[in-house]
């Protein structure tokens, strides 16, 4: 895999879908993404039209995972019909650029359910062992 | 038949390897799937997979989320492409054009620009290499001087061995006072030859006893 600059040197054509999404950058067991716009039907590590981000899903010693936005390309790109894969458009709709994503509201619920039987488990063990 | 098949993809697979023309060679897990002409294993034939459950009221829920979800959306899209539009239309990036005269008094503006900036800094510039003139002749100046100097203390150091040289050719054995020389050292023995005791003590000559014994 040959890095290419962020600044994007990848062609596209003027009426080619182009979407928005994540690169992955990191190595074995580290995932580190750009953000960026390239042509939908090419692959992620194609040269990229620009990229418009970054996105580290491992939280830092702080426990905070980093995120950088150029929401002004965003913007113009999505107004230029750029398309977004799921993962950009629930970290944009986390950003507040867009709505909120459902699968974000999804993976809350379950999380929220997954924490009251946990809760619920915890309460009943120590009745049972007493 | 499905043996044969498995035996050719793999020499063809190791002989890909082998060549390490490309970098996929490079791969050190290896995974060998079933080609995708190959019918479906007789275990797995009757396998159904198990369809994942999602209770009526999740369904329901993330439908009405979806659809609010991608209602939102195509409007904030719809403004984002006003808002590009509009973008273009008000910007003066690159639709603004000139007649020839206003390009003719830019240009001739651009050339008056350069030249102010080109006399200020031929100006700077002949200060500067002014003093660098200077301070080289001084460089060369003070340096021509420490070689003088130089010499002089040479020629010095050159006088004073010739003088030290003169003064010891007197006492030189020449073929004139050689005969004289020879009977001088005749008389005259040395003997370099001595001995040191546990004390420390100097006995010259070649007696190993002290000469007053």
């Amino acid at each position: 895999m040959s890095l290419s600059p962020a600044s994007g040197i990848g062609r596209f054509y003027k009426h080619s879908a182009k979407i928005i999404r994540f690169a992955r950058h990191g190595c074995t067991n580290r995932p580190f993404f750009h953000i960026v716009v390239m042509e939908r039907r090419k692959n992620q590590h194609q040269p990229v039209i620009e990229q418009v981000g970054s996105y580290d899903p491992l939280p830092n010693v702080t426990n905070e995972r980093l995120v950088a936005l150029n929401t002004e390309r965003i913007r113009y790109w999505l107004g230029k019909g750029a398309h977004m894969s799921d993962p950009v458009a629930e970290l944009l709709g986390i950003a507040g650029l867009l709505p909120v994503h459902p699968h974000t509201y999804m993976t809350a619920w379950r999380n929220r359910k997954a924490a009251a039987e946990a809760a619920a488990a915890e309460a009943v063990k120590p009745a049972e062992t007493a | 038949m499905l043996r044969a098949g498995c035996q050719l993809f793999n020499q063809s697979a190791v002989a890909a390897v082998k060549t390490g023309s490309n970098n996929f060679a490079l791969e050190f897990v290896r995974r060998r799937r079933k080609p995708r002409w190959l019918p479906v294993a007789k275990s797995k034939l009757f396998r159904v997979p198990e369809r994942k459950k999602q209770s009526e009221e999740e369904r329901t829920e993330l439908m009405r989320l979806h659809n609010h979800y991608k209602t939102q959306l195509r409007s904030v899209r719809q403004f984002l492409r006003e808002e590009v539009v509009r973008q273009q239309e008000t910007s003066t990036a690159d639709h603004i054009v000139l007649t020839p005269e206003q390009e003719e008094a830019e240009f001739q503006r651009c050339v008056e620009v350069n030249a102010a900036w080109n006399a200020k800094i031929a100006k700077e510039r002949e200060v500067r290499l002014a003093k660098e003139r200077e301070e080289k002749v001084a460089y060369v100046q003070e340096r021509l001087e420490a070689g003088k100097l130089r010499e002089e203390e040479r020629r010095e150091r050159a006088d004073e061995r010739v003088r030290y040289e003169i003064e010891q050719s007197k006492s030189f054995i020449t073929r004139e006072n050689l005969d004289e020389a020879i009977e001088t050292a005749l008389a005259n023995p040395v003997d370099h030859n001595f001995a040191i005791d546990l004390a420390g003590n100097m006995i010259k000559g070649r007696n190993t006893q002290p000469q007053s014994n």
